[in-house]
């Protein structure tokens, strides 16, 4: 019925942080590797974590998802500007309002030579629905009843009421499993695919052959990948090594060690790196954005006038200028980003950094300021101690604070601490980010609709509420956007959230590979596995 | 008697000036020494003094990532501050911790070792609980609590303590171990029935020098700690350490290309543990001269 519409929308918490890859028509990526093609070369690819779980239902850190997405497909994929693309699904869409679709492409095989059908798709889908395991799969399914695989390559999806976004949403985060290997292992939240039992089945381009924890993991091609050009992978091998810290895998790009660094570059290094002789350094588009969350159940900052006042406190220039280096861009303190054209509204503006106004806010507001200009407001401000960006920013907030006469205590915290305080609400400011926020009437449900499961700054506001929640069953585009952009304008004229700038990343990799694909975030950038499948090296 | 009871007593009192003042005429003779003073102070007065010294560092700066030049002595950071400032500053996160840290260490560890020393019962307790302790692995508990409290300058000072006074309690143990079993101690036992007392005026006075020694060695491994955990991510994000300098060098990638963020605070924790250590080592020899000659 309403043909493949995409209407997309993930918004993938921090604490998630959720990759999706997808496949694509390759398209010739950066490098300037002329001369002869090396090949069944290695490709070896620097990370900074471990696999913690094979399973890409559940997943953890970026290393799962580089590596998992290397063997397990997702129906589909994303565009530079959020627009959903085919992988494995060449169709999608509702038949009914009630009734969502996928038409998959036939000839797939998993590397132990049984085919994938539409019943693996069904068959994963019915089962995170089922089993619940802890990834942002099953958080896209609320409004999903059921799946049937109507014929080899069609699934058909049965939902509980409408929902505009579901179809693109399941398809672009779900990983597709192989039913023969998972369902005897039962429980999908419990299995973990750790190749115990006679090593692993990829559909992907490549099989994780060889794992030596701390140093290596070893992935092997295989040889019929229909998705890319020429229907198998250029490389032979992808080995994955582990690095303690990017400043040791930048040694070991510019030795010539490794062939691409995974993980974004830190902002500061990205022009010594443009200049080194054998590197190549491509960007990748921001999809995402940074913010800071300010805790409403906290007396103080249920205040608007104190949101406001310390929403003016930052200088969000000078942020994006030295800290990020200029490789950022303010979306108007909106958090409908730039990057989404469709949805963007620039007449949105961003908050003035002016410690003045503030002041005068919290003088307002009759907040008195002591003797010493300070007033009697102390927050403290939690972020993650391995998000370099934002470790660095978080000290300028702060400085920016204390000429306004408010106090920031800062609190960096290890991961784990702080995806706990997160959920648990023990903070006043959250300052993090989100990877990827495609779809603003998935995002916004996800962050502004009380009881939201990235709602940190626990905003209640009916109106707003009215406002998502119409935009969700809004099918035509036309008709959304308005609502969406209204529902952008409250959040930013209240402070229900402080959404910073969208960040755009830069990756490298040596110059004798090319033939990337870049794919926004830095989940998929260049290693998403049509990237990894279609690079070559030259002599 | 009386006079056996007196004898004792007035020595202790008697010979530290004298023995104090002998120690400090050979310690002038070490020339290790004396460098070794004169580094300490400075680095003391660095961290004194450092209002007067540099601004403190704060905000951002527009000149990222520069090597040492005349406007900015040792370069600038990836946020565009000064990093002299920052060693400046950092000199005083970092000797705070190293004395409150090695303090709370000594006076528990002293207090341990004493009292188990002169109390045969407790002794075994001690000994076990020590034991223990010295057994743990201790950076791995380090950051567990550390990162579980949450990173604070009190948080980190307690942690070090926590893990330094066990070095403390086995060193000074041993040594009053044989005093309470020297003549003078018995005779005091005649004198008062209060262990607390003897403990005050004749246990801890003459192991007064092993605990000065101690002072040192267990504020230059604090310092190494503090920096350590800093370094990890687990310092105090509100104030300059040497270890947080060190901390954001590697955070922003730039270890291998800004050879001045992680050259200056090293080099300034460097030259604090071998000042300490070169000091307690001279300390030593100039008060037992027949040790090493």
């Amino acid at each position: 019925m309403r043909s493949t519409r995409v209407i997309t929308a993930a918004a993938l918490s921090a604490a998630l942080a959720l990759g999706a890859c997808a496949p694509e028509a390759p398209q010739s990526g950066g490098g300037t590797g002329g001369g002869q093609e090396v090949t069944d070369a290695t490709l070896t690819i620097a990370t900074t974590t471990d696999v913690v779980n094979y399973n890409p239902l559940v997943g953890n850190s970026r290393s799962d998802y580089w590596i998992t997405n290397l063997m397990y497909p997702h129906l589909l994929s994303i565009g530079e500007d959020g627009e959903k693309e085919p992988e494995l699904a060449k169709e999608w869409g509702y038949v009914d309002d009630t009734t969502g679709f996928y038409e998959l492409e036939s000839g797939l095989t998993w590397s132990d030579g049984k085919p994938l059908t539409a019943k693996d798709v069904a068959y994963t889908l019915n089962a995170v629905k089922r089993d619940a395991p802890a990834g942002t799969l099953y958080g896209q399914l609320s409004n999903f009843d059921t799946a049937t695989a109507v014929s080899d390559t069609r699934v058909e999806v049965k939902l509980t009421k409408p929902d505009a976004s579901v179809i693109p949403e399941i398809g672009f985060w779900g990983n597709v499993v192989p039913q023969h290997v998972f369902e005897p292992a039962g429980s999908v939240a419990k299995f973990a695919n750790d190749g115990s039992d006679g090593g692993w089945v990829s559909a992907g381009p490549y099989v994780l052959t060889d794992v030596q924890r701390g140093q290596s993991y070893t992935l092997e091609r295989k040889d019929d990948y229909p998705l890319v050009e020429g229907g198998k992978p250029k490389a032979a091998k992808v080995v994955y090594r582990v690095f303690p810290d990017v400043n040791t895998e930048i040694l070991s790009l510019k030795n010539g060690d490794v062939d691409v660094i995974a993980n974004s570059l830190p902002p500061a290094q990205v022009k010594e790196l443009q200049n080194t002789e054998g590197v190549t350094v491509q960007e990748v588009p921001g999809l995402g954005y940074a913010h800071m969350t300010y805790n409403m159940t906290k007396p103080d900052l249920a205040k608007t006038d104190v949101r406001l006042a310390l929403a003016h406190a930052v200088d969000y220039e000078a942020i994006r200028r030295v800290v990020l280096q200029d490789q950022a861009v303010s979306t108007g303190s909106s958090p409908i980003m730039p990057v989404l054209k469709q949805y963007y509204d620039d007449s949105i503006k961003e908050y003035e950094h002016n410690p003045e106004k503030s002041r005068e806010l919290l003088d307002d507001a009759g907040y008195k300021a002591n003797s010493e200009d300070k007033y009697p407001l102390s927050f403290r401000l939690i972020y993650s101690l391995q998000d370099p960006v934002t470790t660095q920013w978080a000290t300028l907030v702060k400085d920016g604070a204390a000429e306004a006469g408010i106090t920031i205590e800062l609190q960096g915290l290890e991961r784990n601490a702080y995806l706990a305080k997160t959920d648990a609400g023990d903070f006043d400011i959250y300052a993090g980010n989100f990877a990827i926020m495609d779809d603003p009437a998935t995002n916004m449900s996800l962050t502004y609709l009380p009881g939201g499961a990235i709602n940190y700054s626990y905003v209640d506001d009916p109106e707003l509420t009215k406002l998502i929640q119409q935009a969700q069953v809004t099918f035509e585009r036309d008709e959304q956007v308005p609502i969406l952009q209204e529902a952008a304008k409250k959040v930013r004229d209240n402070v229900y959230d402080n959404v910073m700038y969208t960040q755009n990343l830069y990756v490298a990799h040596r110059s004798d590979w090319s033939g990337f694909t870049v794919k926004p975030s830095e989940l998929l950038s260049i290693v998403n596995p049509i990237s990894v499948a279609s690079a070559t090296k030259s002599e | 008697m009386t006079t056996t009871v007196q004898m004792p007593q007035a020595q202790p009192e008697e010979t530290p000036p004298k023995a104090s003042s002998g120690t400090w005429r050979r310690f002038r003779k070490e020339p290790l020494g004396m460098i070794a003073l004169v580094v300490l102070a400075v680095l003391v007065f660095a961290a004194v003094a450092a209002p007067w010294l540099a601004d403190y560092p704060t905000g951002y700066g527009d000149r990222v990532l520069e090597g040492p030049s005349g406007a900015h002595w040792f370069g600038t950071d990836s946020l565009g501050l000064d990093v002299f400032a920052e060693v400046v500053w950092g000199a005083r996160q970092s000797l705070l911790v190293a004395a409150a840290a090695s303090l709370i260490a000594i006076v528990f560890g002293t207090l341990l070792a004493v009292v188990g020393a002169y109390f045969k019962r407790v002794d075994a307790v001690v000994g076990v609980i020590v034991d223990l302790t010295l057994s743990l692995p201790v950076l791995p508990l380090m950051i567990l609590v550390a990162a579980l409290v949450g990173p604070s300058t009190v948080t980190i000072i307690f942690v070090i303590a926590a893990f330094s006074w066990p070095e403390v309690t086995r060193v000074v143990r041993s040594q009053a171990l044989s005093v309470v079993r020297m003549p003078y101690v018995d005779a005091a036992r005649l004198m008062t029935s209060s262990p607390a007392w003897i403990i005050r005026r004749h246990v801890v006075p003459a192991v007064m020098p092993l605990i000065l020694v101690s002072v040192v060695l267990t504020a230059s491994r604090a310092v190494l700690s503090a920096a350590g955990l800093a370094f990890l991510g687990l310092g105090d994000p509100n104030t300059w350490s040497w270890g947080r300098i060190l901390y954001e060098a590697q955070q922003a990638g730039a270890m291998s290309t800004a050879w001045w963020l992680p050259l200056f605070p090293s080099l300034a924790i460097f030259l604090l543990v071998l000042a300490a250590t070169m000091l307690s080592t001279a300390y030593n020899d100039a008060r037992n001269p027949r040790r090493n000659r």
